[in-house]
């Protein structure tokens, strides 16, 4: 079957459409990409042809397979004998000056989000104060909106790393010989002044990964406005959340409104309040992730009460290999602040020596103690750990 | 010599030069070179991703630029940079012979070093069949992708003090990256993608074929077999091709002609290197392979 030339265009163009309503970004321009491609490489061999457009659309690798499966099912011979009315459809809504929004429904079109920022007042009085103090599953439902607030308006400043790259500097003391020339051939030419460079500051990127389990059930919704709120003051931060399994959530965090992005992140879990296999989630996040997300040195803030139901030995294991590739490993348990409390939790204990600090996360002054701490992770040694 | 016009001469091309693609990757790069965009390969190390911009050098008979990205790396390494020392010694020269001394003498082509995105640029505008190797993109900071984008999209450089140096016909490109971090959109989009999967056990076979051709075939055999099931286990860092081919390479200079469990235990380190990646293998058995 060779299609002729109008014919395949057709076709791409409500194949394009298709693609988009699954969620690929697919500008015009690629579209003219699509139908170059299928002119270089003939429609003869499906196969070619798949592989061509998706050499042009997909920018991902965990694009590959549901492209491919789009692919197969629009191509995949039915679909294509009946095109021809869809396309006309296309062409009378285009015609009729709408925009033409044929073929599928686009799906899950965002409402509207309102972006005017509440102004909370911040521990403003002895009420805030006082909630600043009580652990997270203490709070009735007022005082665990007042909490949410103080969460999503604390103030993060970032710790920095040096970069690699350099930046001019007056105080610098590397001489910046390429501006220094620029200066010489100016108009203070025989004087050569030096000019000089330093290194650039970094950001040091953080990573969390959250235990979402039944057992952290009434600190998850306070841990992910704390997470969210890192997520938007800091610059360089992956969330993700487990119980039985790891679920990245950076995306779904990234609204700024923090009630909608957590609603849509818990959208995108599976296994909310299940049990907990934080041996596994730690060792999905080192194998799937740690390479992709978890380069320049990251600060790895993991929280989670430590009741495990997988093997400690894995755990330990996957702590290690972990600790390897971080800078540093934060372990803040909700239950730790607690009087009488010991790392005694089957989890925790196993972890516990590939733990740089263990801190306590129940309350918002914990949290608050927290951000303290990771603007100057930079420099500290260890220190929680010997607790 | 001239780019193959098919995707079935293209592949052939390749295995010719020692190069086993597979069919989609065949594809995607013929679809770079026809319609001039960069192809930008993914996938876990030791996959044959860098080979790729070698073989094309050698089927088109055009140079191979490599520019090898770390972190850090700025225009000063990646385009141009004067030659500062000579700037100075000239100056001081035509100072010491009394004349004066104009800007345009210190600031031409002959104070200028070109790196590698300079060099292939002037080449493809001298027509010269060129094939620019941008390796382990990855490894380079955000800031240096910006620069990339402007390259790829118009494959000019404009030096302020000398010129414009535009490649009408740009060079074949072809960028890798390990995926230690994601790759803005707006580079991929100006680029032909291919992830590069590890390769089936029969192709596997015929890359050996190639790539250490003493080995016999039934060898070949158990290697790339033993080498899937390694990859399937739970290992912090699975072995690539080119561990497959060193590893043939170590049997062959141990004068090994199948593999036994005392061969693979004495060549462990060729292929795993981790300490306790080679625990899991020996907790797993090294029978287990065969």
């Amino acid at each position: 079957m060779t299609p002729d030339g109008e014919t395949a265009a057709r076709n791409v163009v409500v194949f394009v459409r298709r693609l988009r309503a699954e969620g690929f970004s697919v500008s015009p321009q690629t579209t003219g990409y699509i139908v170059d491609a299928a002119t270089i490489v003939g429609m003869d061999n499906m196969g070619d042809f798949r592989a061509a457009c998706q050499a042009v659309v997909v920018t991902k690798h965990d694009q590959i397979e549901p492209f491919n499966e789009l692919f197969d099912e629009f191509f995949s011979g039915s679909y294509v004998v009946s095109l021809d009315s869809v396309i006309d459809r296309v062409v009378q809504r285009t015609d009729s000056g709408g925009r033409a929004r044929i073929g599928v429904a686009a799906t899950d079109v965002p409402p509207e989000v309102d972006e005017t920022e509440e102004v909370y007042e911040v521990g403003g009085g002895s009420y805030g104060e006082r909630l600043m103090d009580v652990d997270f599953s203490e709070l009735d439902e007022d005082e665990a909106a007042a909490v949410a607030a103080m969460l999503d308006a604390m103030i993060w400043s970032p710790t920095s790393v040096r970069s690699r790259r350099w930046r001019p500097s007056a105080r610098g003391t590397v001489p910046d010989l390429r501006r220094t020339m620029r200066l010489v051939t100016g108009p203070k030419g025989d004087l050569i002044p030096l000019a000089f460079t330093q290194r650039k500051q970094k950001q040091r990127p953080l990573i969390v990964l959250a235990d979402i389990s039944g057992s952290m059930e009434r600190y998850s919704e306070m841990l992910l406005h704390f997470i969210h709120g890192a997520q938007h003051r800091f610059h360089g931060v992956e969330s993700f959340v487990f119980a039985t399994r790891l679920t990245r959530i950076t995306r779904q965090l990234r609204r700024r409104n923090p009630t909608e992005a957590i609603a849509s992140a818990a959208k995108a879990v599976s296994d909310w309040s299940g049990g907990t296999r934080i041996g596994e989630a730690i060792a999905a996040y080192n194998s799937q992730w740690s390479r992709r997300v978890g380069g320049g040195g990251p600060i790895v803030l993991i929280i989670s009460d430590g009741w495990d139901t997988g093997d400690p030995d894995y755990l330990a294991l996957e702590m290690r290999r972990l600790g390897r590739t971080a800078h540093r490993v934060i372990w803040l348990n909700p239950l730790a602040g607690r009087a009488g409390f010991a790392p005694e939790a089957r989890g925790m204990a196993a972890a516990l020596p590939h733990v740089d600090d263990l801190l306590a996360g129940g309350t918002a002054r914990n949290l608050a103690d927290l951000i303290d701490l990771l603007q100057s992770a930079g420099r500290r040694g260890r220190s929680a750990a010997a607790q | 010599m001239s780019l193959p016009s098919t995707v079935d001469e293209l592949e052939a091309a390749f295995v010719a030069n020692g190069y086993v693609p597979e069919r989609s990757l065949s594809v995607a790069i013929h679809l770079a070179v026809q319609m001039g965009k960069p192809l930008f390969v993914e996938g876990e190390p030791g996959v044959g991703k860098t080979e790729i911009a070698k073989v094309l050098a050698s089927i088109t008979g055009g140079d191979l630029i490599r520019l090898q990205c770390y972190e850090g790396l700025d225009a000063s390494h990646a385009l141009y940079e004067w030659d500062y020392a000579r700037q100075m010694l000239a100056i001081r020269l035509l100072e010491a012979s009394g004349q004066g001394v104009d800007v345009h003498d210190i600031m031409s082509e002959e104070y200028l070093i070109a790196r590698p995105l300079l060099q292939a640029i002037r080449r493809a505008s001298e027509g010269k069949p060129t094939v620019l190797l941008i390796d382990e993109l990855d490894r380079a900071d955000e800031e240096f992708e910006a620069y990339l984008l402007e390259l790829l999209s118009d494959f000019q450089i404009t030096i302020p003090e000398v010129g414009t140096v535009r490649a009408e016909v740009p060079p074949i490109v072809v960028i890798t990256s390990n995926r230690t971090r994601e790759i803005h959109d707006a580079v991929k989009r100006r680029c032909i993608y291919h992830w590069i999967d590890y390769p089936t056990v029969e192709r596997e076979v015929a890359i050996l074929h190639k790539k250490a051709p003493e080995t016999s075939d039934a060898l070949s055999r158990e290697l790339a077999s033993a080498m899937h099931k390694l990859r399937n286990l739970d290992l912090f860092k699975a072995p690539g091709v080119a561990e497959t081919v060193d590893w043939a390479k170590a049997l062959q200079v141990l004068g090994e002609v199948e593999l036994s469990p005392e061969a693979i235990d004495a060549t462990l380190g060729v292929i795993v290197k981790y300490e306790e990646d080679i625990q899991t293998v020996r907790t797993a058995g090294v029978e287990s392979l065969l």
